[in-house]
C-alpha cells in the first residue's frame, strides 16, 4: 500500500514551472530515492510534501488522507518527519534540549508555560532513546553549536525520528561529508530504518549510494518524472543515461 | 533562589529609602517589568516590537479610566488593565505576527502610533492631551512605602513567571523557532500559534506596567502611549544587556538614575542618552549585564587558576 502519495503537482516560482505534473508514490516499507540534476525539482517536492509550500495544483494524500495545504507542523504530526540538507538544529541549546523539545512538539505540548522542560521525563527519555539510535547519546549536555557536521547531521536524523516518524524524507543526508563518513552513514541509515521499520524517502546526488540505498528510484528532470522502477531498472534506462550523460537534448 | 534573595533584599531596602527614592525604585521595577516583557519577544523570538507602549499606554488608560470615570477601587482595575492589554495584544499581534521582520516592527509602530492619535484627538473620552488627572488612589494604596511593596511583588512575580517561561516547553519552542523556524515547524511546533502566544503574555505585562506607572504618577497622558515610549524599553534592554535574563531590568535602573543625575546638572539629557548608547552599542553590545557576567566569569578563572597553581 502506499503510504505516501503525491499527483499531478504543479507548482511555479514567477514563470518558472519547478514541478510540472509529477506524481509519486511511496511504498509501505520501502527506500525510495528521488535522484535528478540540481533545478530538477526535488527540493521542491519535499517542500510541497511538508507542507512548506503549497502546490498550483495536485493532491498529497498521506496514509490515505488528504494533506495539500496543510500547515507544515500539522503534518509532522503526522509522523511525517525530515531531515534537512543543511543540517543546523537548535543552536543554542544542548543536544538532548534539541531532541527533546522535538519530543514535545511533535506530541503538541509545547504550550506548557510553566514546568520546566527538564521534569517532562517521559519526553526526556524519549529524547534519550533517539539519541542513542544515532548513537549521540554520550554528547547529551554538549552544546549544538560545538557538534562537528558529521554529528550535526546525526543530531538531526535524531530530532526527525523523536517523533517516531512513519515516513522519513532525508534532503541529500551525505551532502558535505568525506568519503569515509558516506560510506558510514549510508550503513547507519539503513541499519537504523530497517530495524525502527521507517520508510525512507530520500534525494542524494551520490549515485553510488543511491544504488546501494535505495530499493525504488524515481528520477525526476525538468520538473517532471522522467523514469520510476527499481535500481537496475534505472540503470539500464536509455532516457535516464542521455538526460544525465548527454544532457537534456 | 538567586532571583528570590534579590526580591528579599529589595523588600528589606523599603524602608531606608526616602519618599523620593520610593517613588524612583518604584518606577524602576515598573520599568523594569516593562522592559523584560518586551525582552520576552526580542530574546527570546527574535521580533523587535516597536509598539510596545500600545500596551503600557492601554493598560495605563483601562486603569485610569476605571477609577476616574467609574469610580473602580485602583487595585481592582489591576487585573482588567492586564486583560485589556493582552486582548490588544491578540488583536495587534493577529495581524503583525505573520509579516516578516521590518514589517512587523514597522506595523507595532503604526498600531502604537495610531492608539495614540485616538488618545490625543478623542477629548471627551480620554481627555486629549489634557489627559485623566488627580489619580492619588485611596488609603494605604497611596502611600509610597506601600506601593513600593504592592510595585515590588508584582515585579516580582513578573519576573518568576519569565524565568519560568524561559526552562518551560513553550519557552524552548520560542527559541527553536528563533534559532531555525524550519525545522521547528517541521518538528510539529506551532510558529503562528507560540508566537502569538508570547506576543500577548509581553502586551499584558507590559499593560500591568502602564497601569502601575499611571497610579505612581497619578495621572495618564497620550505620551503613554507614544513611540518614545517604546523606545524606553529598548533603550533599557539594549543598556541592560538582551542575552542577560535580568539585563533589561537592570538597565531600566540605569536609565532612570541616569536621566536624574543628568537632568538635574544639564538641560542635555537626549544628548547624554544618544552618546550613552552609542557607546554601548559599539563597545559593550552585551550591555552592563553581559559585562557583569564576563567580568564574574573572568574573575572565577583567574580564582581557580590562583588555586591550581598554590
Amino acid at each position: 500500500m502506499a503510504l505516501l502519495e503525491a499527483k499531478d503537482i504543479y507548482r511555479s516560482f514567477q514563470g518558472f514551472l519547478a514541478l510540472a505534473g509529477v506524481s509519486l508514490s511511496v511504498a509501505e516499507g520501502s527506500f525510495h530515492a528521488l535522484v535528478g540534476p540540481n533545478g530538477a525539482g526535488k527540493t521542491t517536492l519535499f517542500n510541497v510534501i511538508t507542507g512548506r509550500l503549497r502546490p498550483d495544483r495536485g493532491r498529497i494524500t498521506y496514509e490515505g488522507r488528504e494533506i495539500t495545504g496543510w500547515p507544515t507542523f500539522r503534518i509532522a504530526r503526522m509522523g511525517l518527519a525530515i531531515s534537512f540538507q543543511r543540517a543546523q538544529p537548535f543552536l543554542s541549546m544542548t543536544v538532548l534540549e534539541a531532541v527533546a523539545v522535538a519530543c514535545l512538539g511533535y506530541q503538541g505540548r509545547t504550550f506548557a508555560l510553566l514546568k520546566p522542560l527538564r521534569d517532562f521525563k517521559e519526553g526526556l527519555a524519549q529524547a534519550e532513546e533517539a539519541l542513542q539510535k544515532v548513537g549521540l547519546e554520550k554528547q547529551s549536555s554538549r552544546r549544538v553549536s560545538e557538534l562537528p557536521l558529521g554529528d550535526l547531521k546525526r543530531l538531526d536524523v535524531a530530532i526527525a525520528l523523536a517523533g517516531r516518524p512513519k515516513l522519513l524524507l532525508l534532503d541529500e543526508p551525505l551532502a558535505g561529508l568525506s568519503r569515509a563518513e558516506r560510506r558510514e552513514m549510508v550503513a547507519f541509515i539503513r541499519e537504523l530504518l530497517r530495524k525502527e521499520g521507517v520508510t525512507l524517502l530520500f534525494t542524494e546526488h551520490d549515485t553510488e549510494a543511491v544504488l546501494h540505498l535505495a530499493d525504488r528510484i524515481t528520477v525526476l528532470h525538468q520538473g517532471r518524472v522522467l523514469a520510476e522502477g527499481s535500481p537496475e531498472e534505472i540503470r539500464q534506462n536509455a532516457e535516464v543515461r542521455a538526460a544525465f550523460l548527454g544532457g537534456g537534448a | 533562589m538567586r532571583l528570590l534573595w534579590l526580591f528579599l533584599a529589595l523588600a528589606l531596602l523599603g524602608p531606608w529609602f526616602s519618599e523620593y527614592g520610593l517613588k524612583l525604585a518604584s518606577e524602576a521595577f515598573i520599568l523594569g517589568l516593562y522592559a523584560m516583557a518586551f525582552n520576552l519577544l526580542f530574546r527570546q523570538t527574535g521580533l523587535l516590537s516597536f509598539g510596545q507602549a500600545a500596551f503600557f499606554g492601554l493598560g495605563a488608560y483601562t486603569m485610569a479610566l476605571l477609577v476616574a470615570r467609574g469610580g473602580w477601587p485602583f487595585p481592582a482595575t489591576l487585573p482588567l488593565a492586564f486583560l485589556i492589554s493582552a486582548l490588544g495584544a491578540l488583536f495587534i499581534g493577529f495581524l503583525s505576527i505573520r509579516l516578516s521582520r521590518i514589517y512587523f516592527t514597522m506595523l507595532t509602530l503604526a498600531f502604537a502610533q495610531l492608539l495614540y492619535a485616538v488618545a490625543h484627538k478623542w477629548y471627551a473620552f480620554t481627555g486629549g492631551d489634557n489627559g485623566i488627572t488627580d489619580l492619588r488612589p485611596p488609603g494605604i494604596w497611596g502611600e509610597s512605602l506601600f506601593y513600593y511593596y504592592v510595585v515590588l511583588f508584582l515585579f516580582a512575580l513578573g519576573v518568576l513567571f519569565l524565568w519560568a517561561l524561559e526552562r518551560s516547553p513553550f519557552g524552548y519552542a520560542l527559541r527553536a523557532l528563533r534559532d531555525n523556524r524550519a525545522r521547528a515547524e517541521a518538528v510539529g511546533i506551532n510558529a503562528f500559534g507560540h508566537l502569538l502566544l508570547a506576543f500577548v503574555i509581553s502586551g499584558a505585562l507590559s499593560g500591568l506596567a502602564g497601569a502601575l506607572q499611571g497610579a505612581l504618577q497619578r495621572s495618564v497622558f497620550p505620551d503613554y502611549l507614544f513611540w518614545t515610549r517604546s523606545a524606553e524599553c529598548i533603550l533599557a534592554t539594549i543598556l541592560g544587556g538582551s542575552g542577560v535574563f535580568l539585563g533589561p531590568a537592570i538597565g531600566a535602573t540605569v536609565f532612570l538614575l541616569l536621566r536624574v543625575v543628568v537632568q538635574a546638572n544639564t538641560e542635555y539629557w537626549p544628548f547624554f542618552l544618544g552618546a550613552l548608547l552609542l557607546l554601548m552599542v559599539l563597545f559593550f553590545p552585551k550591555g552592563l549585564g553581559g559585562l557583569a557576567l564576563e567580568m564574574a566569569s573572568r574573575r572565577l578563572k583567574g580564582e581557580r587558576r590562583g588555586a591550581s597553581g598554590s
